[in-house]
């Protein structure tokens, strides 16, 4: 008896060949727990076993490229909250950061580090979802109710701070909308010492639960060349053993200040790449966040938040830059171009999920129907952002 | 490596394809439409170069960029005073063109390369081999820009539906008045005629957000 597609146990194509049986196309979406958003994919199984994936996108397109053409450059800040909705901040800071690289402003140092408060606290909220959901995927119930319990306690912080609960629009062309209120440091701080307590507990809780490792380790394993093919980042790539990180490799704002390591792959509990790596960065990443947090923090200076020698109307000169920071999905990249004009000439939006969810046509196939489920979890993507 | 010395590289391999310099906020290259696959593979698999990694692929409607001078690109067109698409008959005459984006992981230098094509014939050679990621850029750089791009392996609409008629990101594009029979302006819904051709939309009708139209829940 041969082996089958996924070399694990019995032959499903030698049943196949008795039984003249015949493809079976699934519809996973557009509504379905398991593809985190309004995604439809086309899936093709013989039996239990996936033959291909085809991923349809768009239906949450918002024509956001376009509606920047009709904004000021401040303006269409706002729309890139709406990318990833789970991340706000780290949308945000993407955006700011290129229009300044542009500009040559230079933003006043206090608010350089509420940016970066912000975008790490952002940052831990938005793997928080990845790991609950993921475990939700995986059949566990209990660790996403923990995840949103912390979570809770950023999005209070970051709404005493902005205003708003889920979408932010704080960041702004030079600096931030409004300064931090009195008590932000202490907040945070409070949140940090109880969040560094709280991630070993999920580990008790799902990182190293036996059934949580049978369904992750050895699955969806998507090594470092199907990555700079396919173009995934973040968590995806460093999941695959590659420490490459926007924040350390490519830095922007005052990233280079601050002490802190990138967490990779390393096959703990299966193969480089496997979707429990890609977890496991995302776990380990959020106690780097807290460390960044602190030395911001302890680091946080006086002073105003706005670049003084802005003008209200924003005016960038004419040319074009690609910029890319590291949001918590990977690398966001801004392509902007200029005409010397008040308004974005043309702004392409390089998002990480979009880049992260086309690995599944390639990965997909060859694995069990289940396992196609965990390895969409472990790419942790966010459809605001795929479809923009 | 320096973006002068990867351009001179170019220059040296591939002659008159390698069209110009770019010395903008971003370095890069401007090159041929017709030969960007090859390049392509050449900045991929040459070893001083390494780019494996495509960062992003931007569709382009230069229209109005370089002739309008500084800031004076054309307006996008919107809607009118009464919420109807605004009607044009202006066709761009500008450029179309694409962007690529390129990382070396290996090396840590980035390139951009700069394609411009003809209106009347947007045509690119697809990177799609060279880079898988590609694939589904070209196809939203032909969705929203409606560039073409020779040797795709699916070059089909990604973001908005197949039946989509133009591409949006373009500078000359107008909204549709109305899709698959839904108008697409804001006006009454019930008032639209549908027969075989397809949905007539009526001129005469106020916009449901007019307090004057009845039933529309704001008298009194």
């Amino acid at each position: 008896m041969s082996e089958t597609a996924t070399g694990r146990g019995w032959g499903a194509q030698d049943v196949r060949r008795e039984l003249h049986s015949e493809l079976l196309e699934i519809n996973m979406g557009p509504q379905h727990p398991a593809t985190h958003g309004v995604l439809r994919l086309l899936v093709h199984t013989d039996g239990e076993i996936v033959q291909g994936v085809t991923a349809h996108i768009g239906y949450l397109h918002r024509c956001a490229e376009k509606i920047a053409e009709g904004c000021d450059w401040r303006q269409w800040m706002v729309y890139t909250d709406r990318f990833d909705y789970l991340a706000p901040i780290n949308m945000n800071f993407g955006y700011a950061v290129a229009v300044e690289r542009m500009l040559g402003v230079k933003v006043p140092e206090r608010a350089e580090h509420i940016r970066v408060i912000c975008a790490e606290l952002q940052r831990i909220a938005s793997h928080l979802i990845a790991i609950g959901t993921f475990g939700l995927d995986m059949g566990a119930w209990t660790p996403l109710l923990y995840c949103f319990r912390e979570r809770e306690e950023i999005l209070n912080i970051l709404e005493r701070i902005s205003g708003g609960r889920m979408l932010y629009n704080y960041f702004d062309i030079g600096g931030l909308r409004y300064d931090a209120y009195e008590g932000f440091e202490r907040d945070v701080l409070d949140f940090v010492n109880i969040m560094e307590q709280k991630i070993p507990e999920y580990d008790t809780l799902l990182s190293y639960n036996k059934i949580f490792i049978e369904r992750t380790a050895d699955v969806g394993v998507i090594d470092v060349a199907t990555c700079h093919a396919y173009g995934c980042t973040g968590p995806v790539l460093r999941g695959a053993g590659v420490p490459f990180d926007c924040r350390k490799d490519d830095p922007y704002s005052i990233y280079d200040r601050f002490e802190f390591d990138i967490p990779y792959g390393e096959g703990e509990q299966g193969t480089v790449g496997d979707c429990w790596d890609r977890y496991m960065v995302r776990m380990r990443e959020m106690y780097e966040s807290c460390r960044i947090i602190r030395q911001a923090v302890d680091a946080l200076p006086g002073g105003p938040v706005k670049a003084e020698e802005l003008k209200k109307l924003v005016k960038v000169p004419q040319g074009s830059l690609y910029t890319r920071t590291e949001s918590s999905k990977g690398e966001i990249g801004y392509h902007i171009f200029a005409d010397g004009g008040s308004k974005p000439f043309r702004t392409k939006v390089r998002s990480p999920s979009f880049s992260n969810l086309h690995v599944i046509e390639k990965v997909g196939p060859g694995m069990m129907l289940s396992d196609l489920v965990a390895t969409i979890g472990s790419l942790d993507i966010v459809l605001g952002e795929i479809d923009r | 490596m320096e973006a002068t010395a990867i351009h001179a590289l170019l220059q040296s391999r591939f002659g008159d394809a390698v069209l110009d310099y770019v010395d903008s906020f971003e370095k890069g290259s401007l090159v041929a439409a017709g030969r960007v696959g090859e390049i392509a593979a050449f900045l991929r698999d040459d070893a001083a170069l390494g780019f494996e990694s495509l960062m992003s692929l931007a569709g382009l409607d230069w229209d109005g960029y370089d002739t309008a001078g500084k800031g004076k690109s054309v307006d996008i067109l919107g809607y009118d005073e009464l919420g109807r698409p605004e009607a044009s008959d202006r066709v761009g005459d500008g450029d179309l063109g694409v962007a690529y984006a390129l990382y070396s992981h290996r090396h840590g230098h980035k390139h951009t390369l700069f394609v411009r094509v003809p209106r009347a014939a947007p045509q690119v050679a697809s990177v799609a081999a060279v880079w898988a990621t590609a694939a589904w850029h070209e196809r939203e750089a032909w969705d929203l820009v409606g560039i073409r791009f020779a040797g795709h392996p699916d070059l089909k609409r990604i973001l908005l539906d197949e039946e989509w008629v133009g591409h949006p990101l373009r500078k000359d594009y107008v909204m549709p008045g109305s899709w698959q029979g839904v108008p697409l302006d804001g006006r009454d819904y019930a008032a639209c005629k549908w027969d075989e051709a397809g949905v007539t939309l009526p001129d005469d009708v106020k916009k449901p957000d007019d307090p004057q139209q009845p039933g529309n829940g704001n008298q009194g």
